[in-house]
């Protein structure tokens, strides 16, 4: 009966910005599932995450990547994690309680953050202009994940390289984030 | 002017000059001058007018201490007022303006004031502008604030912008003068993470202005290696033009760095930088201030602080005189008169108000030990000065050395108290220090430069042994300690005419004495009384000074006496720094709604709830009035079928073994035997039994279910519910995650919504009334294999549904009903018409759930469980929540039909007046309701429930209406339910 199609959109319409030393973009296409662990669950729960993506269910603030490379897991609170991959289908809950099985509780999350990622040699002096965080290496290394407030707004900010962040907010205020943190860019390049 | 100052020598850079306006006059100064620098070497002494006298001032200090050089900065709309001369870098092009008088600088018409100061002593305004009470607000007040204030605001947006920023180290040393530059040295030599932060635009502090000698070299020489080994430091970050300007909790510093203030423009980038810095440990190497001495007529051009005209010799190459004098109570003052001769400047006298031999020889200089100046002539500029001895000095330029005061502000910004030091005659930091902070050097009263410099030195490798680090190796600095000797002098008491204290504030010996007399006797109400140590200079030059006159006339001690709270900023920060970018559209992030540009493009008129736009109606062409736009997409929908994006509303993800019981403990009204499948409306309770938030709870699985929350409560209720789960009830197996983002949701609601929906849902789902009843639930796909929810709820009071899609689908969804639902005369309905739609329904909403009003009240008191254990019940109990005469939620409607009815409006029995005491309720929400052509409303009313026909009064003071209602039902529109259900 259906003769109707639904067309995806991106939070920010795939944005991406070079400046003399740090280009901004917008990560799409990814999937992003919450994973919470039973209470008493946990063995199992790491147990099923080792066996299907070869990583640890990793500390608060810290990550793990998958053995294929392709998913990390985000220890973003106690009994809490985000599997974060690429994907372009609606289906990435699926694809993770697939996997894992009943031993957790799962949540979509992909549509429920725009994903800037920031790199480049000034990346971190941008970021000083709105990121509360300490982002030198020794505090927050590769890998470091965590959560703050920019410019009011709630921010995950995952390290993946020396001078790269990927940056995480609400989608309904992707718009306002991609400003400010453009904003804090020109404001030091 | 024709005649300059310039010496020779000078850290200035005369291959680079520059020229600038002061009143409109062109002049020239160098790269590396401040605005009074420049000025004095083109001999201008007249710079301003002082606050309440508009006596003639000049240049005092050469510091962010000053009182008097402050001036307009600029022109249009960048035009900075108070700017303080004695900061402000010149660069070329700079125009400043003098500010606070009417007619020109040098004959200002306020100037009458100082003639009548005998009137206008300390509480003259508290004494003199009491009666008659009615001239107070129109008469006394415009006046007084006509002749208050010093420069003037543009009245224009300020075109500049401005940032906040973040930095984070292990050691924040606050001032790069000598001891800041040895700690900052050995810190960063030993791999600390050190931030080096210095007000001035050329760190070094008094080494600038000095001729002292470290390791062999001019102190300058050493301060700019010092810098250049720091600069290649990696782990240190030297912030100049940078004030730290409070002290606050946990290490954590304020600080403000002004980036482009030395440039004619800003190229687009913010002009200030407000820092907050992170440490682990400070070193406060703040330096020292010096001070004046009270005697006659001591405030005119030309008499400054010795320590400033050292400074503007050897540090800009200027001499502040022609024929420079000295006085002073300590050794330092002699070195003013040693280094200005050593320039070939003539000194006409130095003055020692201490007995002995000179300390120096100074050539061609009358020297008066045991010597007291009690007047001086000149009005637009020193010209003499006149001894107790009757000596009379004819003298261009006065060197006043007070002696210094360490800049102990940062130490006290945690209500620390400094403690008094009577062999340097001056406040020094108490123990009670900001958590983290050490003081080194002058600031901590270590005077001399070779032991500020081992001070420093000392007192970083101590944090470096709290931190875990070790020092490297000692830096052996050779440098000597300059003689410093001080034998405090305050007052001048045979002093002819008026001994100024406070130059900012123009507070006399005199006024600090009367203060006393008149019972000010606390060191707090000597500066409320008086204004001392106000305004944009805080008193830097003048506290110590006051608080010694206030301990003589009291007879106590200085230590006795104490000093006033030092509190942030310790220099001014303009309002706009504070701000950042929080200023129009930026001011705060704006969510939008999955099918936000699909609105845009029907031409919808926003409004603003919380950080939301939400569509409030959708306008079409010739409907001229908001209610036009209003009455169609209720009646359209009423009578066919609407679409409303109602993404706003919260979501909570609810899962875990315990979750049914967690609701059925956070719900007032029973959820553990919800079914799958099934949506029910719960009510959540505060422990204290009023209503905290209401909504519909899906279970889409035996272990999963799904909250909606008011929009406005979103965050609240998830950030309850975790209170609940984390710290109430921790054994319980939930686990709650927002999903408010995750799912565009729509209501499609109207007797056609099912037939609408069917166009679009997958072919397996059946939709009848009998596959999905009311307050069914449902994940299916739709429009060919696209995941949604579906739950058959209204708000509306018609068959309805909500559909929830993934976000990403939102806006297409929006653009695939309208298409979907065009045979039906669908109709996109914004916040507005739900306002109107839910009213007709008597369904409570945010103005009903006021935090004020319980399930009885709402009228559904019997939705509370007293057979189970919720948050709420208990003490939703009390008797004084269950009085028989409590309000009811009821419906209004007025008598005369063609009356419009206002929300905010109270009820008054008929007869009785609209006082206070006559109060029943108040009218909550209202709406013009298209279905019944006429106002209606909902309110809360003294047994409501009880007096149905009843005509009232809803009285409204305020807008001078008074209406007869009737009560009614609060279910204006299907009150069986018929509707919804079919």
């Amino acid at each position: 009966m259906a003769k109707f199609t639904l067309q995806s959109r991106s939070a920010l319409e795939r944005y991406i910005m070079s400046f003399d030393g740090v280009t901004l973009k917008e990560v799409a296409d990814f999937g992003l599932v919450s994973i919470a662990a039973p209470i008493g669950g946990e063995k199992k729960l790491i147990q099923a995450v080792k066996k299907s993506y070869g990583c640890d269910l990793p500390a608060v603030g810290s990550s793990d990547v998958s053995k294929n490379s392709e998913l990390r897991m985000l220890g973003l609170q106690p009994g809490q994690w985000f599997a974060f991959f690429p994907h372009a289908g609606d289906d990435a809950l699926s694809s993770v309680s697939e996997k894992l099985g009943m031993g957790g509780y799962y949540t979509d999350q992909s549509d429920s953050w725009a994903v800037l990622e920031i790199s480049g040699e000034r990346a971190r002096e941008a970021l000083e202009r709105i990121c509360p965080l300490d982002l030198h290496p020794t505090a927050f290394p590769k890998g470091a994940v965590s959560r703050t407030v920019m410019e009011h707004l709630g921010v995950i900010n995952l390290r993946t390289g020396e001078d790269t962040f990927t940056l995480m907010s609400a989608r309904s205020s992707a718009q306002s984030f991609l400003h400010a943190v453009e904003t804090s860019i020109r404001n030091v390049i | 002017m024709s005649t300059s100052n310039r010496l020779n020598d000078g850290l200035i850079d005369r291959s680079r000059p520059m020229s600038f306006s002061f009143n409109g006059k062109i002049m020239g100064g160098f790269e590396g001058d401040t605005l009074a620098s420049a000025l004095l070497a083109n001999d201008v002494k007249l710079v301003a007018r002082s606050f309440k006298y508009h006596r003639p001032r000049g240049v005092f200090s050469a510091g962010s201490e000053e009182p008097n050089a402050l001036v307009e900065l600029r022109t249009g709309a960048h035009q900075e007022p108070n700017t303080r001369a004695t900061v402000a870098e010149l660069f070329d092009g700079l125009e400043a303006t003098s500010q606070n008088h009417r007619g020109s600088l040098k004959y200002d018409l306020m100037a009458v004031n100082d003639w009548l100061s005998p009137f206008l002593s300390a509480g003259f305004y508290y004494k003199t502008f009491m009666w008659p009470k009615a001239f107070w607000e129109k008469l006394y007040e415009p006046a007084i604030r006509a002749s208050a204030g010093l420069g003037r605001l543009s009245m224009e947006v300020d075109p500049d912008t401005y940032d906040h920023g973040f930095l984070h180290c292990d050691i924040l040393i606050i001032g790069a003068g000598p001891a800041g530059l040895a700690a900052a040295l050995t810190a960063g030599q030993a791999g600390a993470r050190v931030i080096l932060a210095d007000e001035d635009f050329r760190p070094g502090g008094r080494l600038n202005s000095e001729t002292l000698e470290i390791n062999g070299a001019p102190g300058h020489v050493w301060a700019e290696q010092a810098l250049s080994e720091l600069n290649a430091l990696e782990n240190v970050r030297v912030l100049t033009r940078t004030s730290v300007y409070g002290a606050f909790d946990h290490g954590i510093y304020g600080a403000l760095e002004r980036k482009t203030d030395h440039l004619a423009d800003s190229s687009g980038k913010p002009r200030q930088v407000l820092w907050r810095i992170y440490s682990k440990a400070g070193i406060l190497t703040a330096g020292a201030t010096e001070r004046s001495i009270a005697f006659g007529n001591n405030d005119r051009p030309g008499i400054m602080l010795s320590g400033a005209v050292r400074a503007y010799a050897n540090r800009y190459g200027v001499a502040a005189g022609k024929r420079i004098s000295i006085v002073t109570n300590n050794d330092d003052g002699w070195r003013t008169a040693i280094d200005l001769t050593a320039k070939d400047v003539e000194i006409a006298a130095v003055i020692d108000t201490r007995e002995g031999s000179p300390k120096a020889v100074i050539p061609g200089a009358s020297i008066v030990m045991g010597g007291r100046i009690v007047d001086t002539r000149g009005r637009h500029g020193l010209t003499s000065i006149a001894l107790s001895n009757g000596q009379n000095i004819p003298t261009d330029c006065l060197a006043v050395a007070g002696g210094w005061s360490p800049n102990v502000h940062l130490t006290c910004h945690q209500r620390g108290r400094p403690v008094w030091r009577d062999d340097i005659a001056a406040f020094v930091p108490g123990e009670d220090l900001p958590v983290g902070m050490r003081v080194a050097g002058a600031a901590n009263g270590t005077m001399t430069l070779a032991a500020a410099l081992r001070d420093g030195e000392d007192k970083a490798i101590t944090v470096l042994g709290d931190l875990g680090f070790s020092a490297t190796s000692p830096l052996d600095l050779v440098a000597q300690d300059e003689p410093s000797d001080i034998e405090a002098f305050w007052h001048v008491k045979e002093s002819m005419g008026r001994c100024f204290v406070d130059l900012q504030n123009d507070v006399t010996s005199k006024d600090v004495s009367q203060s006393h007399l008149e019972g000010f006797r606390s060191v707090e109400h000597l500066k409320r009384y008086t204004t001392l140590g106000m305004a944009t200079d805080q008193g830097k030059t003048s506290n110590v000074l006051g608080l010694a006159l206030m301990a003589a006339t009291s007879g106590k001690s200085i230590e006795e006496t104490g000093t006033t709270v030092f509190r942030p900023p310790y220099s001014p920060v303009p309002i706009g720094a504070f701000a950042g970018r929080s200023r129009g559209e930026d001011f705060r992030p704006v969510r939008h709604t999955p099918s936000h540009s699909w609105a845009k493009d029907q031409g919808a008129i926003f409004v603003e709830t919380g950080m939301w736009l939400r569509a409030q109606w959708f306008p079409k062409p010739g409907e001229s009035h908001w209610r036009e736009s209003v009455d169609r997409e209720v009646t359209q929908t009423r009578n066919s079928v609407g679409v409303c994006d109602v993404t706003t509303l919260g979501k909570i993800d609810i899962q875990g073994r315990d979750a049914a019981d967690f609701l059925n403990k956070v719900y007032a009204n029973g959820f553990a035997k919800l079914p799958v499948g099934k949506v029910r409306y719960g009510l959540m309770l505060r422990e204290d039994g009023i209503v905290m938030d209401d909504g519909t709870t899906a279970r889409l699985g035996e272990n999963h279910f799904v909250m909606t929350t008011t929009t406005a409560n979103a965050v609240s209720v998830f950030r309850h519910m975790e209170f609940c789960r984390q710290c109430l009830w921790p054994d319980v197996d939930v686990h709650l995650i927002s999903a408010t983002e995750q799912w565009a949701q729509f209501a499609v609601a109207g007797p056609k919504s099912r037939a609408l929906l069917e166009k679009i849902v997958d072919a397996d789902f059946d939709l009848s009334n009998e596959a999905f009843p009311f307050m069914g639930c449902a994940e299916l796909t739709i429009c060919g294999g696209t995941p949604a929810r579906l739950f058959r709820i209204s708000f509306s009071g018609e068959l309805a549904y909500e559909i929830a899609v993934p976000t990403r689908y939102g806006n297409s969804l929006a653009e695939v009903l309208m298409q979907a639902g065009k045979e039906f005369d669908v109709v996109p309905y914004g916040v507005e018409a739900l306002g109107v739609m839910r009213v007709e329904k008597g369904h409570a909403a945010g103005n009903e759930l006021n935090g004020q009003t319980s399930a009885l009240n709402l009228g559904m008191g019997r939705m509370v469980s007293k057979k189970k254990d919720c948050i709420g019940n208990t003490l939703s109990e009390r008797d004084g929540m269950n009085r028989d005469d409590a309000v009811r939620l009821v419906g209004f409607r007025p008598v005369d039909r063609s009356a419009q009815l206002k929300a905010g409006a109270h009820f008054v029995s008929r007869g009785k007046s609209a006082i206070t005491e006559n109060d029943e309720g108040w009218m909550s929400s209202v709406a013009y309701s298209p279905s019944l052509g006429h106002s209606i409303g909902l309110g809360f009313i003294k047994r409501g429930h009880e007096r149905m026909g009843e005509i009232v009064v809803a009285a409204d003071p305020l807008r001078d209406a008074e209406t007869d209602v009737e009560i009614v039902s609060a279910h204006f529109i299907d009150p069986e339910g018929e509707r919804l259900r079919g």
